[in-house]
């Protein structure tokens, strides 16, 4: 039953995992940009949801509403402002000019809020669990988290392949100058692709922060995981990207179930071992 | 990278002086992190006669809340000594130089190899776990200059710096405890509590701190008949800890104890109340010490026990001006907003001890002399009595810890009550040991 528990873990453990994948993965396979400060928007986001918590009175949930639209018009307005001119220069600009955004972030928010530890208090939610059996409990939280990933992945991968909008954002990925000759306008389509990715951001951060305690200081970590589910499930896949997420939170729990020592390590080999065997990822991005 | 203060200057946040170092620096994203406070003073900077003291601590990181008084004890100390020190019979300003580990053991090396060779300080102090404190104990060791650390328990600085029984440091010393006052103590609760077994969590991850618990823990529980579930050392900052609440759950484990880094144990705690594992008892170490991390936990702070140091209850006064502990902490509150922490009188102590030491030597520039004073310290002052020739090993000496609960405060959200004075009388407890749940 540990192993049940441990398997059940996993996968919750990955759709967190997924869910901040997820914003990574669209800014990747849209405008091949890979977005340092991945992480350290999430916990802007966090701390921004926190603020509102703290200033209006709302509980963490309607607080991450409101602070969900705030990071959809800080990606889009990034894009157009600082992203879209770097892409202009070369690759290496955008990673420096994530890194940058990095250093920023971490900063302002040591400054602001200070290095004390934060979470977002859900009151009995932060315990209360389905309990299954003596060794096996499935925490709400964590559930509510697995589904709503799910529901944005999917629902993000039918947008892209079903829409018109979506057909728009792949031609432009595919070739901007092609699209723009039939009426896209990449910049702008570049500019909801970052927004819609921002958005998931700040939903992974909010639903981290009841999940832990979040500091300024942690984003590189997050980025990390949520680098590596990316790699597993495939550059660029949003399919893919929920499958490396869970891939990576399996093989975390399971290792740890095995002994607590290899947790960590397990989850960098696999990561490792799709680099070295299969670098297109478990589902690559034509497949879908 | 660098905030220094001195005496009778006053503090300017210079931000764009911080960006400017940090773009000169390659490396993590974290390194800007606390560079902005560039402090610039009137004071005798300049004159070769003046002291430094470098300040080390992991200003940010997963280990900040350790350092989250610090700005506030610099000022009061720096206000403190403000007119000078009389040493080697010439009055002579001091200036401190304080440095951010960014709670890394390399970035901690390497400010102290700043404060040593740029900066030329007299002497540096270390606060804060041994990530910090042992890198900075090593350049200071090695490069010949006095040293004194807190807050790191004394087998993790002792061992885990490669000295055996019998042994010494010349140039490096520090004050707090280690396994044997947190073992009387967390058995002595763990034995007040009426549990109906003695089976005891153990969740220790792989890091310095935790592997002196994980050597030192086991042989002084058995004795007593305890039983250690470790199901091993983890890596710091994991996700997830369903396998050791499985293990501690299938094991019965009414008694809980650990070292983790803080946001860890804010993961682990909440898995633990939704996996259903409830210790009637839980006695934490290295986290748990501060309220911040108090209040991100949330109702599921209640009643967590843990090592007390230094309280505003301690009757301790300091030796610059005879200010209490219950003053250290009233002033703390009135001029940060933020409720006393445990660092407070640490740190405060580390600035009375270096004061002691340069102004006891005949020559405050000779740092043997200025290691020997170190050496042959005795103070009483904001922690207590410190005697740095009665301890386990040659260059430390014990403080004695109570045993703390939090519980629901008046003032603010969580206060800390103490509850096990038995190992230290001196401190009046202000209430009874309680079961966590």
């Amino acid at each position: 039953m540990a192993w049940v528990n441990a398997v059940v873990q996993g996968i919750l453990l990955g759709g967190l995992y997924a869910l901040f994948a997820c914003g990574l993965s669209i800014v990747f396979g849209v405008m091949r940009i890979v977005n340092l400060a991945h992480g350290d928007f999430a916990v802007l986001a966090a701390f921004l949801a926190y603020s509102v918590a703290d200033a209006t009175g709302l509980g963490p949930f309607w607080a991450g509403v409101i602070v969900i639209p705030v990071l959809a018009a800080v990606g889009y307005l990034l894009q157009r402002v600082l992203l879209q001119r770097s892409l202009g220069v070369g690759p290496l600009a955008t990673l420096l000019a994530t890194f940058g955004l990095s250093v920023i972030i971490q900063n302002v928010l040591l400054q602001t809020y200070s290095a004390d530890a934060r979470a977002l208090d859900i009151g009995r939610l932060a315990s209360a669990s389905l309990r299954i059996s003596g060794q096996l409990s499935i925490s709400y939280l964590a559930l509510i988290t697995f589904v709503l990933a799910v529901v944005v992945l999917v629902g993000l991968q039918l947008y892209l392949s079903r829409t018109r909008t979506g057909r728009m954002l792949r031609a432009s990925s595919d070739d901007p100058e092609a699209a723009r000759l039939v009426g896209a306008d990449s910049r702008h389509l570049y500019g909801i692709a970052t927004s819609i990715a921002f958005a998931t951001v700040a939903l992974a951060g909010v639903m981290f922060a009841m999940r832990s305690s979040f500091d300024p200081s942690i984003g590189p970590t997050r980025l990390i995981f949520a680098f590596e589910a990316v790699v597993i499930g495939g550059l660029g896949s949003l399919w893919g990207t929920l499958v490396g997420g869970m891939v990576l939170g399996l093989a975390q729990t399971v290792a740890g179930q095995f002994d607590p020592a290899l947790t960590l390590l397990a989850g960098h080999v696999i990561f490792l071992a799709v680099l070295a065997f299969r670098p297109q990822g478990l589902i690559p991005a034509r497949s879908t | 990278m660098t905030a220094s203060v001195t005496p009778g200057g006053l503090p300017r946040r210079s931000v764009l002086k911080a960006i400017g170092a940090g773009a000169a620096v390659t490396g993590g994203a974290g390194l800007l992190a606390a560079c902005s406070k560039g402090l610039k003073g009137t004071g005798s900077t300049g004159d070769s006669g003046t002291l430094k003291i470098g300040y080390v601590s992991p200003q940010t990181g997963p280990l900040a809340s350790f350092a989250a008084s610090d700005n506030f004890v610099i000022k009061q100390v720096t206000d403190a000594l403000s007119k000078g020190i009389t040493a080697g019979g010439k009055h002579r300003g001091v200036q401190i130089v304080v440095k951010d580990s960014q709670s890394t053991t390399t970035r901690a090396a390497d400010v102290t190899k700043e404060l040593i060779l740029t900066d030329k300080v007299d002497i540096v102090l270390a606060s804060a776990t041994p990530d910090t404190a042992n890198p900075v104990a090593d350049q200071c060791e090695a490069n010949g200059v006095p040293n004194v650390s807190t807050i790191v328990p004394w087998e993790a600085w002792f061992f885990g710096r490669g000295k055996k029984e019998g042994e010494s440091f010349k140039y490096t010393t520090m004050f707090f405890f280690g396994m044997k006052e947190f073992t009387d103590l967390f058995t002595h609760m763990w034995g007040s509590i009426g549990a109906t077994n003695k089976t005891v969590a153990c969740l220790w991850p792989n890091d310095t701190d935790a592997n002196a618990f994980r050597s030192g823990f086991p042989p002084a529980m058995g004795p007593k008949g305890y039983k250690v579930i470790d199901p091993g050392g983890y890596q710091d900052e994991i996700s997830d800890f369903s396998s050791q609440i499985s293990r501690f759950k299938a094991a019965d484990a009414e008694l809980f104890t650990c070292t983790p880094l803080p946001p860890d144990f804010q993961t682990f705690w909440k898995q633990a109340a939704q996996q259903g594992y409830r210790p009637k008892l839980a006695t934490v170490a290295k986290v748990m010490l501060f309220p911040s991390e108090a209040d991100s936990l949330g109702q599921l702070t209640n009643n967590i026990a843990t090592d007390v140091w230094w309280s505003p209850s301690h009757p301790y006064k300091s030796t610059f001006d005879g200010k209490t502990a219950q003053q250290l902490a009233d002033d703390f509150a009135t001029q940060t907003g933020k409720q006393w922490s445990q660092a407070l009188g640490s740190v405060y102590s580390l600035f009375e001890i270096a004061a002691k030491a340069l102004s006891g030597a005949s020559d405050p520039k000779d740092r043997d002399e200025v290691a020997h004073q170190l050496q042959t310290m005795k103070i009483e002052g904001m922690s207590g009595q410190l005697d740095f020739t009665a301890g386990p090993q040659p260059g430390i000496a014990i403080q004695t810890p109570v045993g703390g609960q939090w519980r629901k405060g008046k003032k603010f959200p969580w206060d800390m009550y103490l509850v096990d004075n038995t190992f230290n009388p001196d401190v009046a407890t202000t209430g009874d040991l309680q079961p966590t749940s």
